[in-house]
This record gives C-alpha cells, structure tokens and sequence, in this order.
C-alpha cells in the first residue's frame, strides 16, 4: 500500500479535527436527556407554547421571505456591474451585522419612541414585544442570507431558457412562473426549509426587539434561555428538542435538493 | 405570408453589423464563418437585443424601427427561434415542450393535447412525447425545439446552426429531416450555417455573410459560379484566382498576380482587375502536359490531398494556388502522388469564368 503523503495527513488531520469539534458537543446534547424527559417536556404548557410561537413565526415569515426575497434576488440577478454590487453591499449589512446590535436596530427603527414608531403609533401599530416583532426580526436577519442563495440559483440559469420561453409568446411574468421558477424549485425547497430553520434558531435580535415573553414573543431559543437560569437540566432538554427539529429540517433539505450538478 | 425585410446596424465587439436583408417565404441559408456575427443579427430579428438603428418589418407587421421608437417585445414578435443548443425546458416532457406556447396562448387542454400530438405526427416523433428532454439524444432534441416553435405558429423561423452541435451521423440525418420539413413550410426560415457542406445540401437561396455585412446573395448555383469575394469561393472550395485582364497583341489574357496566364471566355470584360473562377472538379491532373488543343496550366507542387470518399482533392501551388478534385481512380491512375511531387493542372479555358472585380462593397 502507498503510504499517505505529509500534505493529505496534514488534511486528514484538519478534517477530523473540525469533525470532531462540530460533532462531539451535538453528540453530547443528544445524550444528555432520556426521551422520557423529552416527552415530559412536551407536556408543559409554557413550553408548548414556545414550541407554537417559534414555529408560528417561522412558518409566517417564510411566505413574507418569499414574497420579498424572490422578486429581489431575480432582479438582483439581472442587474450587473456597479448597480449589482452596490446592492449586494446593501445585502450583506444585515448579515455581518451582530445580532443584538440588529435587535437593538430594529427597536430603536420600530420602537415607540423609534424613527417610525410614533408615526405607527399613529395608526394604532405597536411593533416590539409583539408576535409582528418577532416576525419582523425574523424577516430582518433572514431574508438577505435567503436573498443571497436564492441569487446563486438564479444566476445559474441559462438565460435562453428564458428568451425561449419569451419567443414563444410567454410575457415576462409567464417566463418567470413557467420556465425560471420550476427550473430552480428544488433549489427554491431547499432554500425554504433553511430559512425556516434559520428562523427557528433566532436568539439575540428576537430577546432585544421581541422580548421574552412567555406566551406571547418566547420563542424555543429564548425559553432555553430562560430555563438555563433556573434549571439548567430543563434547558439542556430543550436544546435537545431544538436540535431535533433543526436535524429534521437538514434532513429534509438534503432530501429535496438537487443532486450535485443538475441545476440550471 | 410576408417577407422579412430588415435594415439594421448595431455595434459588436469588433466590428459593425451593418446590413439589408430581405428573406422571402422558404428556406434562406445565412452563410458566414464563425463570428461573422450570424448569431447576433438572429437575437437582433428575434428582438432578444436591441439594434442601434434600423428597421425590421415582418410581412405588413413592423417589428422594429429606431426612428419611431418602436420596438415590439420579443414575446410579440411571433418569431420562432431554434438555438443551437435547443434550450428545451428541462422540467417539462417532450409534449410540455411542444405544448408550452399553447398552453400560454389558454389553449384548452384538449386542443393542447390535439395540436401537440398532431405537430409531433406530422415530425415523425410520435414516439418521443412523454421522454424526459434530457434523455434525448442531440438529434431528437433538435427535433423537439423546432416542433416547439412550430407550435406557437410562428410568421419567422430562425434556425441558429441546428446541426452544427451534432454528431456526423446524426448530422446527415437531421439535415434530411430538415429540408423535408422545411420544403412544407410557407414561412419565411433563416438557418444559419457556417457549413458550406450544408448550403450544398439545401441547395436554396443563401445570404453570405462576413463581418457583420451580406456580401452576397443569391441562389446557390450562383453563387458557385459566381462568388461575389475570394472568402465565399474558398468557403465553397471554387478556385477563385485574384489577377488583371491585359490586351497582349490585340488579344486579351488573364495574368494572375502569381504570374501565370489563362484563357477563358472574354466577352463583355474589360481589361483591369479581374477574377477567374473555376471548379476543382474541372481541372485535370498530369505528370506531363499533354499535347493537343490550348489549354489553361500550372506546373505547380503538391501541398494537399485530402480523400473524401470515391473523390481526391488536391492542392497544388506555385506563385498561384489551385484546388483539383478528381476521382479515386484517377488519382489511382496518377500513381497516388504525394506532397511534394509537381504535377501539371489543366483545366479549358471555356470551363474558367472572368469577371471584372466590383469596385469595393460600400
């Protein structure tokens, strides 16, 4: 047998290093709590209804992401040269931005004495420690990571697809529901099921602009949170559920995303 | 059904498209080498890029004019277009394809499914449509995207090298296919080739062009025995020798800028710059000039041969450059000279044309 070169061995080693630090504390999560505890959990009300608002913001934001973030990558991805960049750069403020300085953002925007708080006040809107504020941070963080994504899929289909359609008398709103959209939907599958899970794992901007209010802005992350302080065993069961929703959720992704190499 | 008449100029990278074109009802074959800018006058017609001035008039339809801002979007030009690459839509089957543009028009489903299964009878690929695009082989997709165009009912058809992309095989096949179901068209087509084979075998009307202008159009027989520049003769394989008409002795003759001199039919040429064009298939081959009648010849050296079958063509050069096709068992019978070996090329002079250069194309 051929002995492993110093280079491959020095990558082997990264690997399972990185291996190694990406799954011993998941492995050590997942043993900390019994399934019994698991299933207890399930029986508490205050964490039933965390489990309920985290998954009811996630699953109303989602169609909001869409809304915004699809017309918004297509466009994006016809736009070139320095317009394209620019907004890319517009892009990727939310998402190098920390997220308890977007919570802070999104309060001081939104907040009752915020930018535009008073003017929504006006109309009767109050945004923070409400489910909207945890919708609206969800929508904050996640869309340009969404936005982004969904411009590599766009980007990566061949043009004429669409000039076909066009010359067959398609309209440009056709085209795009007809031919740009099916061509990518299992990308666009996959892109949903990570945005759901991005939302579901939301901590920092929910706690500053949402509050944590059990039974109205909890969400899981913030009921672990809260646990952690009073009974650290409880927050450990928790995270294991948290971690289980996520993995059904990497899962599913990988179910319904195209094998490498048949995009666009 | 209209011609396609259009008049277009728009700058590419390295050069100006600049050119009038009419196409009328049937097949016109757009001749012209890679980047002669073939493609870029399709997507102008087709509407897919937008020309700097210009008009293009489909029938009684304009389509497009710089001068009164009008420029029809590419979905209401009722252009059917062929890319090379066929470009079916990769989540639809066979008839999804074929039965897209009806689909928009709000066909009923039933008359969907009837058109679709007639167009896919009247092609002879009945058999393809419920096949995934992909799993068709280059030639049935060729197939399936002019069958897609077709369904839309298309007043132009604009065929972007349909074979070029193609096996040999499957080449001669669809070039069959093709032509017959083209011939039964009553639309005005441009395919557009760089394969002079390819213009050999629709025989139709062709459009040559070169950097961006139509140098010549017209019949294909004309333009064999005519070629309007050095470029089409060489691009059809037609010996095409630059050279002068001079009055020696109260007699005109043709001296190539090589030096050699020739005979043909001078009638109606005046003496100055001319052209004389003749068919490889026209000139014999010698290992010594024989004796007899005032023939055309070239003592020259082998550069070429190139078998294609039951024929040899032979390049043979001196100061001038003269292809010779000749049959196998000729060149059998020359005792299969190889590069390097002088022969003696003959050809008559009733056999060669003359003609005087056009001052340069404006």
């Amino acid at each position: 047998m051929k002995r492993p070169r110093p280079f491959t061995l020095l990558l082997a080693g990264a690997g399972l290093l990185l291996g190694g630090l990406i799954l011993l504390p998941i492995l050590a999560l997942l043993l900390s709590s019994r399934p019994a505890t698991l299933l207890s959990l399930l029986q508490s009300r205050e964490i039933l209804l965390a489990l309920w608002i985290t998954l009811l913001s996630a699953v109303i934001a989602l169609p909001l992401i869409f809304a915004l973030g699809l017309p918004s990558a297509y466009g994006l991805s016809r736009c070139s040269g320095r317009l394209r960049r620019s907004l890319e750069i517009l892009l990727e403020l939310p998402m190098v931005m920390p997220p308890v300085v977007a919570g802070l953002a999104l309060l001081l925007a939104f907040g009752r004495r915020g930018l535009f708080g008073e003017l929504l006040a006006d109309f009767g809107v109050r945004i923070p420690f409400t489910l909207s504020a945890v919708v609206l941070a969800i929508l904050f963080v996640v869309t340009p990571f969404f936005v982004r994504r969904c411009l590599v899929l766009f980007d990566g289909i061949d043009r004429r697809l669409e000039e076909a359609s066009l010359l067959l008398g398609a309209s440009q709103l056709q085209t795009f529901w007809y031919v740009t959209l099916p061509v990518v939907r299992r990308g666009l599958f996959a892109e949903a099921i990570m945005a759901l899970a991005q939302s579901i794992g939301l901590f920092g901007v929910i706690i500053l602009f949402a509050g944590n209010l059990p039974g109205r802005t909890q969400t899981l992350s913030l009921a672990i949170y809260s646990a952690f302080e009073s009974d650290p065993f409880q927050a450990f069961a928790l995270g294991t559920l948290l971690l289980l929703i996520s993995l059904l959720l990497l899962a599913a992704v990988h179910l319904l995303a195209p094998p490498e190499g048949q995009h666009g | 059904m209209g011609n396609l008449i259009c008049n277009l100029r728009h700058s590419l990278a390295h050069f100006e498209l600049n050119l009038e074109l009419s196409v009328a009802p049937g097949i016109t074959i757009l001749l012209g080498p890679n980047g002669a800018g073939k493609s870029s006058l399709l997507r102008l017609l087709a509407g897919l890029s937008k020309p700097e001035s210009g008009q293009i008039q489909l029938g009684e339809r304009p389509l497009f004019d710089a001068d009164c801002s009008l420029d029809l979007p590419p979905e209401q030009r009722r252009i059917g277009m062929v890319f090379q690459d066929r470009c079916l839509f990769p989540h639809l089957d066979v008839s999804g394809n074929i039965g897209f543009g009806l689909k928009l028009r709000g066909a009923k489903r039933s008359e969907q499914h009837r058109r679709t299964a007639q167009l896919l009878e009247k092609l002879g690929i009945e058999h393809l449509a419920t096949r995934n695009v992909a799993t068709l082989s280059g030639g049935e997709q060729q197939k399936v995207a002019l069958a897609r165009s077709l369904a839309s009912d298309p007043q132009l058809l604009l065929l972007d090298e349909p074979t070029a992309a193609l096996d040999p095989s499957a080449r001669s096949e669809i070039r069959r296919w093709l032509h017959a179901v083209l011939t039964e068209l009553s639309i005005p087509t441009l395919l557009v080739t760089h394969d002079a084979e390819e213009v050999a075998y629709f025989r139709k009307r062709v459009a040559v062009m070169e950097q961006g202008q139509i140098v010549q159009c017209g019949s294909f027989h004309q333009l064999l025995r005519e070629p309007a520049s050095e470029f089409i003769a060489r691009f059809l394989g037609v010996n095409h020798i630059p050279g002068e008409v001079e009055v020696v002795a109260g007699k005109p003759v043709f001296r190539s800028r090589g030096g050699s001199s020739f005979l043909a039919p001078f009638e109606k040429i005046a003496p100055g710059q001319a052209w004389l064009t003749v068919f490889p298939w026209d000139i014999a081959l010698y290992h010594e000039l024989p004796e007899g009648s005032p023939r055309n010849h070239l003592h020259a050296r082998v550069q070429e041969v190139v078998i294609l079958g039951d024929r040899v063509r032979i390049t043979l050069v001196n100061d001038d450059k003269l292809v010779a096709e000749i049959s196998t068992r000729g060149y059998q019978a020359l005792g299969e000279p190889q590069t390097g070996e002088k022969l003696w090329a003959v050809f008559k002079a009733r056999e060669a044309r003359i003609e005087n250069c056009v001052p340069a194309r404006s």
